[in-house]
């Protein structure tokens, strides 16, 4: 029991480190209808980032978030201008799918050629800190990521809902058309909103950096895991992407209790397929309907 | 009406027939003339990346399922013909793999059933995420089913009694069947209803739905004859590597690399994911052999793959057809003008111009039918 | 003349919101039924109902007598109810041709048939005759003009010999010449023994083509009856201007 609980808490720590990545990715797919591959790319991307500003400048992880997350979101919306703008509409699902794989590509040679491949890590001062609270062991690096991860879906949300950039985003996300009507300029909503997408990639990116060792190729499992979440959360739902990031967290730090910690891993997937073999379109997704 | 669709009532048309048998003459003798080590194994990994390709464009291309899985049966074969020829008694190392590889074909078929059921309920988009959810989970399977698969130290395969001389062309046989297996079964699709359901389901499936198509059933045959193919091209490379390592075995490179094969040549056509290889599989192998050493390669590969989807978004063959078609039409609409039938009224005359809003994807039947 | 639809109670709701509100009306067999109602009343969300692309909440569709409730649209349209949309979805990426043939229906060993059988192609040259396409036969459907593309859904809805036909807005968008030629059709085929139900916003349409109108209007039945009977009937005058 105490070491279910203890799976429990650290389930739903790690859970909204997911969130927060999962987050940028539906977000993204909301605004412009691309699954984004490339995530997981950014995240160890800025970990990388965050890990270089930690061992030349002495940068803590956490305060170099200010540094990486408008430098990603800058990255973002290039990246959205040169790569995703120029696709031709019809088939820009498609395409887009594997312009983002590309990118994840690009993204994994260069940090593989600047940073070689073996594993690294960020180990501060206080890396290997933890709490006891009722008996029950939450590490320091956890508890503070799992804060900031909450602090910046608050910040998105607030962007989202009270700022007219985020109003210009929700009404791209319910309706292109009317809202293209109403004067939201669609080519800049989409540089913009990528941008905001990735740069959720570079808090969640040092906090990953001081979680986990990482290296170039690490954002395969990333990105797996993160699709699983943004699924079952339905597409371009943000709020069905923090819960289903934290249920996801939970079930896998569970399983890794109950079964073992190579299984864990298997979870993610084995309730995206329950999931969705119920309802295709997520937990939290709206159904698309075939008539008009 | 034309002749060339007077013919499109046959199952099997004599300038199919001629093509197919021109080809492979051509496959028979590509290895015979360059019989060089180097230039064995090129072909040989070129053939069979061209089988996948034309296998993937089955289920990616025809009815724009874009799957990102395909690597994950890859790996099934790949482990399929190394358990049965690792330590077997029974069996023999020599053409019997060979021989083995049609069950494993037929085996991953039907594995592919269940699973097609369940992703082809999402469309497109969440598809392309579950497939390649299904290729994690292949993968990490492959690295903790140890006592199947030998984990990250791999599984061996009993390694071939071939000839050193000729190490490389059974294996070669083996892909150039492969290809023209998954050619032919893609011809036959295009040539009966499958293909225009296919095609039906990729444009509106919610529409071929409610217009009786069996949307289902066709997809899945698509999904399964598609993934089974891929497993006996698993299966031939296991053998030929000896050596089957979860990081190749399931790769996310290798759906890649099929999946933009497809596109650089055409997707939705029967040879523009030949042509792809074709360009594609040496280009690879050229720039490994530069930059092979060096981490560069991820950098080179990523930057030619944006620049294909970039540039040439339809792939070569759709854009030729595409060309040839306009000509083909301005001409007629010239000559309709000099004849000047008003009989259909304006809304039915359109004038060449039509054309500025091309077909929504790539050309199809068009394509089968020069 | 017997009902060949006959709807029973329909409901439909999303969230809140009720667009379809215990709808009863039904279709003489051999009828021009128009399906009529301001903006927003349902009779797109009736169609959907109908032929299966939404699920019922409640109420029943009884077609040729039989229980069609929950039904999959495909297997209404091999039952012979079959449908247009308001939007004319066509393939594009198939010919026109090939758009006919797609819908002629078939067994399941057809699937395995030729793409185009040569009782496939005579059925499809026939209604390319007919509705005067033969000329763009071979074009890619996306490459047809809107009116065209509304043609070729309202032949190709043909090919399967259906029974009962539910046209959505077949004039919406369309040049005067072709709504007429639209009209023709619609009465010919009806002449062979097939039932129309049609979405109509052409009031004139509705008056000369149409023998029977149903009134919709916030998801209700409001009126039945003949063209004449209709136009004069204050409460569709009502639903109309608003209150």
């Amino acid at each position: 029991m105490h070491a279910l609980i203890q799976g429990l808490i650290l389930g739903v720590l790690t859970g909204g480190v997911y969130a927060l990545m999962a987050s940028g990715q539906t977000l993204i797919f909301g605004i412009m209808k691309v699954v984004n591959l490339a995530q997981g790319a950014f995240v160890i991307a800025s970990a990388y980032l965050a890990f270089t500003l930690f061992t030349r400048f002495g940068i803590d992880p956490f305060l170099a978030v200010l540094i990486t997350t408008p430098l990603m979101f800058c990255i973002g919306a290039a990246g959205q201008w040169l790569f995703l703008r120029p696709l031709r509409r019809e088939n820009a699902a498609e395409l887009s799918l594997l312009v983002t794989f590309a990118l994840a590509l690009l993204i994994e040679g260069i940090l593989s050629v600047t940073y070689s491949t073996t594993y690294r890590s960020i180990n501060t001062g206080y890396a290997n800190k933890s709490f006891e609270v009722a008996g029950y062991t939450v590490s320091a690096v956890r508890l503070y990521g799992f804060l900031l991860s909450i602090a910046l879906l608050g910040l998105l949300y607030g962007v989202l809902q009270k700022t007219r950039f985020g109003r210009a985003i929700r009404a791209t996300v319910q309706n292109p058309q009317s809202a293209a009507l109403l004067g939201v300029d669609a080519t800049r909503v989409q540089a913009y909103g990528f941008g905001l997408g990735i740069s959720t990639a570079a808090a969640s990116g040092s906090i990953f950096g001081l979680l986990y060792p990482f290296q170039s190729g690490s954002h395969y499992d990333l990105i797996s895991r993160l699709l699983s979440v943004v699924v079952l959360g339905g597409l371009g739902s943000i709020g069905g992407a923090v819960l289903a990031g934290i249920a996801i967290g939970v079930v896998s730090s569970v399983a890794a209790v109950l079964w073992s910690p190579t299984w864990s891993e298997m979870s993610f997937f084995v309730v995206l397929l329950l999931v969705l073999l119920v309802r295709p379109q997520g937990m939290f997704g709206r159904v698309e309907r075939g008539a008009v | 009406m034309t002749t060339a669709s007077m013919h499109q009532s046959r199952l099997v048309t004599p300038a199919g027939l001629t093509r197919a048998s021109a080809f492979t003459a051509l496959l028979v003798a590509l290895p015979l003339v360059f019989n060089a080590h180097w230039m064995v194994n090129l072909l040989f990994f070129t053939v069979l990346y061209a089988a996948m390709s034309v296998a993937w464009n089955l289920i990616g291309g025809y009815a724009g399922y874009p799957s990102l899985g395909h690597a994950a049966f890859f790996g099934l074969g790949a482990y399929g013909v190394s358990l049965v020829f690792t330590g077997s008694q029974v069996l023999s190392n020599g053409y019997e793999p060979f021989l083995l590889l049609p069950l494993v074909g037929l085996g991953a078929g039907l594995i592919a059933l269940p699973i097609g059921l369940i992703a082809m309920r999402t469309r497109a988009d969440v598809f392309a995420i579950v497939t390649i959810t299904l290729l994690f989970v292949a993968q990490t399977l492959a690295f903790n089913l140890k006592g199947l698969t030998g984990g990250a130290q791999g599984a061996s395969v009993a390694p071939p009694p071939f000839r050193l001389e000729i190490f490389e062309q059974p294996f070669y046989f083996a892909a150039a069947a492969l290809l023209l297996l998954a050619m032919g079964l893609t011809y036959l699709a295009v040539r009966t209803k499958i293909g225009l359901a296919l095609t039906a389901i990729r444009a509106d499936e919610d529409k071929a739905r409610g217009i009786g198509i069996r949307t289902t059933a066709v997809k899945l045959m698509a999904f399964s004859v598609s993934v089974g193919l891929v497993a006996m091209a698993g299966g031939i490379w296991a053998y030929y590597v000896g050596f089957v390592y979860p990081q190749f075995a399931v790769d996310p490179l290798l759906t890649i690399a099929i999946v933009l094969m497809t596109f650089l040549g055409g997707r939705a056509t029967l040879w523009g994911p030949v042509l792809g290889a074709a360009i594609l599989m040496p280009a690879q192998q050229l720039l490994a052999y530069y930059v092979g050493g060096s981490r560069l390669y991820l950098i080179a590969y990523a930057a030619i793959f944006l620049l294909i989807i970039l540039l040439l978004p339809r792939g070569v063959l759709p854009t030729v057809f595409h060309r040839r078609r306009l000509s083909a039409l301005a001409a007629t609409a010239s000559q309709a003008e000099a004849q000047a039938v008003p009989s259909t009224g304006p809304e039915v005359l359109r004038p060449p111009t039509v054309m500025a809003s091309e077909p929504s994807y790539v050309q199809t039947s068009a394509g089968e039918r020069r | 003349m017997t009902a060949l639809l006959d709807v029973t109670g329909m409901t439909k709701r999303f969230g809140h919101l009720t667009a379809v509100d215990a709808c009863s009306f039904s279709v003489a067999e051999g009828s021009i039924t128009a399906l009529i109602g301001p903006n927003g009343s349902g009779k797109t969300t009736v169609f959907n109902l109908i032929t299966g692309y939404l699920p019922t909440d409640s109420g029943s569709v009884a077609f040729d007598g039989r229980s069609i409730a929950g039904a999959d649209p495909g297997g209404l349209y091999r039952q012979g109810l079959s449908r247009t949309f308001q939007q004319a979805r066509v393939f594009g990426d198939l010919t026109v041709q090939e758009n006919l043939v797609v819908a002629a229906g078939g067994s399941w060993r057809s699937v395995f048939g030729r793409r185009m059988s040569r009782s496939d192609r005579i059925r499809a040259a026939e209604l390319l005759e007919e509705f005067k396409l033969s000329h763009v036969a071979d074009l890619f459907a996306s490459e047809l003009s809107w009116g065209q593309r509304k043609l070729l859904e309202f032949a190709a809805v043909l090919m399967s010999r259906p029974r009962l036909v539910l046209l959505d807005e077949p004039t919406a968008g369309v040049n005067p010449l072709l709504i007429q030629t639209m009209a023709s059709h619609i009465r010919s085929y009806n002449a062979t023994g097939v039932t129309f139900l049609i979405v109509e916003h052409d009031m004139s349409f509705v008056m000369t083509v149409c023998d029977q109108v149903i009134v919709l209007d916030r998801g209700k039945t409001i009126c039945v009856g003949t063209p004449e009977a209709v136009q004069s009937d204050p409460r569709v005058l009502d639903a109309y201007l608003g209150d």
